[in-house]
């Protein structure tokens, strides 16, 4: 999808991200966020990427791709803090293949920007898993004003 | 007013939160592994409080 230029960037997010940095959470689709050539957020602006997915043989079933039979839901980068999550994104490696995966601040900073009981499990394992460097954490949080009190260790 | 924890407590919960750390630090496959676990058994419970979404299933892979 980069090398055609149907995506400028992406990074995995989600419950799925944690799994890189954190014990595993039941989750049933994976998300990506996208950074668009386009640049609009909208959900218009995913077209091409459905395109690109039908030429390649991926099913599309409502919002999500089937890629080796994995619901895929791409995300365009929809504010500022998803667009940094996306360029900040760590490179991993999964079975041989590289993934670039939102890092653990910008997950936890993300499950805090938009709430629910879910997302805030989420926050707490990746900071309970000692995985989060939270000064870099806050740095993320003050400069996207998100307003969260940190739980603590215990 | 909370009364303070026990020793027994406290190492218990420290033992709880290393049980946790231990999870996170398993590998990637092993991890994903869990994860088709957990949606194995999760999906009835799920599909017992509301009709599912389409894409609510269990991933077709091998960790």
């Amino acid at each position: 999808m980069r090398e055609e230029r149907v995506v400028l960037d992406y990074a995995i997010g989600g419950a799925t991200a944690v799994l890189f940095y954190a014990e595993p959470t039941r989750t049933y689709d994976l998300d990506v966020f996208a950074l668009l050539p386009s640049g609009e957020p909208s959900l218009a602006s995913l077209g091409p990427i459905y395109e690109w997915a039908r030429t390649q043989g991926f099913a599309v079933d409502a919002e999500h791709l089937l890629i080796h039979g994995v619901p895929v839901q791409i995300l365009p980068a929809y504010d500022a803090l998803v667009a940094e999550a996306v360029r900040d994104a760590r490179l991993h490696d999964y079975e041989g293949t590289p993934v670039r995966v939102v890092d653990p601040e910008h997950l936890v900073a993300l499950a805090l920007q938009t709430g629910g009981a879910r997302r805030r499990e989420r926050a707490w394992q990746l900071l309970q898993a000692d995985v989060v460097n939270r000064p870099r954490l806050q740095a993320i949080l003050d400069a996207h004003g998100i307003d969260a009190t940190l739980p603590g260790d215990d | 007013m909370t009364e303070p924890l026990s020793e027994a407590m406290r190492a218990l919960l420290a033992r709880k939160r290393e049980w946790h750390r231990a999870q996170a630090r398993l590998p990637l496959r092993e991890k994903v592994r869990i994860l088709l676990e957990l949606q194995r058994q999760d999906l009835p419970l799920l599909a017992a409080r509301r009709p599912l979404e389409p894409w609510e299933r269990p991933w077709e892979i091998t960790p």
